[in-house]
């Protein structure tokens, strides 16, 4: 598939690939144990993360691979960073510090101050982790929905609301959270948190798998914001600020997830291969079939990032792509527990976490039910398959 | 209580000389001025192409096919059945597009049954099959098992395309008729010659 990439995309491929190499024991090592990646900082592929879409002019020393040097500003660049470390292993890759989705927030609405201040603390020496808080427990991700609420308090405001599945925010020490400073779509904003602030509680969620998003429950209990902490306040109009920037983050971040979910389930692909060097007749076929559904996907995966960087956004194609590749990891996976026979989940731990990690891409960043009403629309619109 | 029932643009004979020239494009493209003969000897194309062929039962007389003894090259099958997976994808395409005009045509309860998740998910899933049959076979290194597979996928697909015309589906006059078409075409052309060894598939 290289052909098909520049490059500069290449070369990051690469070096993504040898930095991932070696992370499945560190993938069951936080599986067992979400906090152990404070014992694994050490790992170049943390620091890969850390650096993940803060600008070069912030990093003492930014990703440089053959003449190039990378930010992971591009969606393509940042999926093919994901993908490879993903492979490597998904949890892992999700429990490192860094900006993942809330860079992505504040790079599209923050200030120049506000960005000055959250690169800076992103690169800083000591580890930040951070968190993207959309998600409620009465409204899911319907962003125009959301009931958490920004309410004027003296010369500044006070949030009070709960979210719900946000990754890392029990572990972070910053985050963006939506909230709803007035009635109606204008009135969405997006701000900046910083967990130390008294009236912000997180509670980690116990899930089935992926236990390195260390997915959490969040509390917010007057939680007081000033209002340089508005992402875009004072230099975006309403209609280009909160709910806006919720969509426009989900939507570059879905072909990372997208690269995520791939990522996974080349590793799983894989495994069964390594697993099964003889596999022959309808079961190698199976596996060939499945091949083909990843080459297929990974290929679009990169077409659509690809438009994103080339300013084309198309909501049903990006939600096209990330439904295919959630039910592509689920399929692949009950796969290969079926091709590596009995028991093959008791006998192979490290299927088994892939197994059920493979589970929660249906439910990241939209399920499979709200994408397809995406990609509806763009049949009716005739721009789906175009 | 469903009160509107959509006319199709053109007559159910249309679509299907429309389809049998197709077809017979398919054959052109592979081996010109014949037709294609599958590995265990068969052929379909028009009648007008395959005139000493018997007709194919619901083709309602557009399609003949003829048993012979001598299987195409692998070039001129490997090319045919490329050709004929792109008209199975440009079949369901226009099944999923008039499926879609005709639901917003009809209602149910006094609204569109477009409207409906349901159908909406439906075509939805519709669409991600093509997108999917397109990428893949859009893959180097094409072989007959990822043709069998496209196939496969695509068949799913025309099934679930179908539910969404109702009983309509079903009628000769309706989309099921060529969907049909397509399915035969492919248990001709794209099916292993060993169904055993297909055991066990997804």
């Amino acid at each position: 598939m290289s052909e098909r990439l520049p490059e500069r995309a290449v070369l990051l491929r690469d070096h993504v690939r040898e930095a991932a190499t070696g992370l499945r024991d560190a993938g069951m090592e936080i599986d067992r144990d979400p906090t152990a990646i404070d014992r694994l900082l050490h790992l170049p592929a943390v620091a890969l993360m850390r650096g993940c879409t803060v600008p070069v002019e912030y990093l003492s020393s930014p990703l440089r691979v053959g003449p190039y040097t990378y930010d992971m500003g591009s969606c393509l660049e940042h999926t093919l960073t994901i993908e490879e470390l993903s492979y490597g292993d998904a949890g892992f890759m999700l429990a490192c510090p860094g900006p993942l989705m809330s860079g992505v927030a504040v790079g599209a609405l923050g200030d120049d101050k506000q960005r000055h201040a959250y690169y800076q603390r992103l690169a800083g020496p000591e580890p930040t982790w951070t968190f993207f808080g959309l998600t409620e427990p009465g409204k899911g991700s319907a962003a125009a929905e959301l009931e958490t609420t920004l309410t004027p308090d003296g010369d500044g405001f006070r949030l009070d609301g709960a979210k719900r599945y946000v990754g890392n925010a029990a572990f972070a020490q910053l985050g963006v959270v939506f909230c709803r400073r007035a009635p109606g779509p204008l009135g969405i904003e997006a701000v900046l948190v910083d967990t130390a602030d008294p009236g912000f509680r997180a509670e980690p969620i116990p899930t089935v798998g992926l236990r390195g998003a260390r997915i959490s429950a969040i509390t917010l209990d007057g939680v007081r914001v000033e209002r340089e902490r508005i992402l875009g306040y004072d230099t975006l109009k309403p209609s280009r600020r909160g709910l806006v920037g919720a969509i426009r983050t989900l939507q570059r971040f879905r072909p990372v997830l997208a690269g995520t979910a791939l990522g996974l389930t080349r590793a799983v692909l894989d495994h069964v291969r390594a697993e099964r060097p003889a596999l022959a007749g309808a079961a190698r076929r199976r596996l060939d079939g499945l091949q083909d559904l990843l080459d297929a996907a990974r290929w679009h995966n990169y077409a659509v990032a690809s438009a994103i960087d080339a300013g084309e956004v198309r909501a049903d194609r990006v939600a096209g792509v990330k439904t295919r590749a959630a039910e592509l990891a689920e399929r692949a996976t009950l796969a290969a527990a079926e091709l590596l026979g009995p028991a093959a989940l008791l006998r192979d731990p490290w299927l088994h976490k892939a197994y059920r990690d493979a589970r929660a891409f249906e439910f990241m960043e939209g399920t499979g039910h709200i994408q397809r009403l995406a990609v509806f629309q763009g049949v009716a619109k005739g721009t789906f398959l175009r | 209580m469903t009160v509107q029932d959509g006319a199709a643009p053109v007559t159910a004979a249309d679509r299907l000389a429309a389809f049998a020239a197709a077809l017979d494009a398919c054959h052109e493209r592979a081996v010109p001025g014949g037709v294609v003969v599958s590995r265990t000897g068969w052929a379909v194309a028009s009648v007008r192409r395959l005139g000493d062929g018997d007709p194919v039962p619901d083709g309602s007389g557009t399609l003949a096919a003829r048993h012979g003894p001598r299987a195409s090259d692998e070039e001129a099958l490997g090319a045919f059945r490329e050709a004929l997976l792109e008209l199975h994808r440009r079949t369901l395409r226009d099944v999923l597009d008039a499926a879609v005009s005709r639901l917003d045509r009809r209602e149910s309860e006094g609204a569109p049954l477009l409207g409906r998740q349901l159908v909406r998910g439906a075509v939805a899933d519709v669409a991600l099959a093509l997108a999917q049959a397109r990428d893949v076979l859009r893959l180097p290194r094409p072989t007959a098992d990822r043709h069998h597979r496209v196939h496969r996928e695509l068949v799913a697909a025309g099934r679930t395309a179908l539910k969404l015309y109702g009983a309509f589906g079903f009628t000769a006059e309706g989309p099921g008729a060529l969907l049909h078409l397509t399915e035969l075409l492919g248990d001709t052309y794209l099916c292993p010659e060993d169904p055993e060894a297909e055991a066990g598939h997804e």
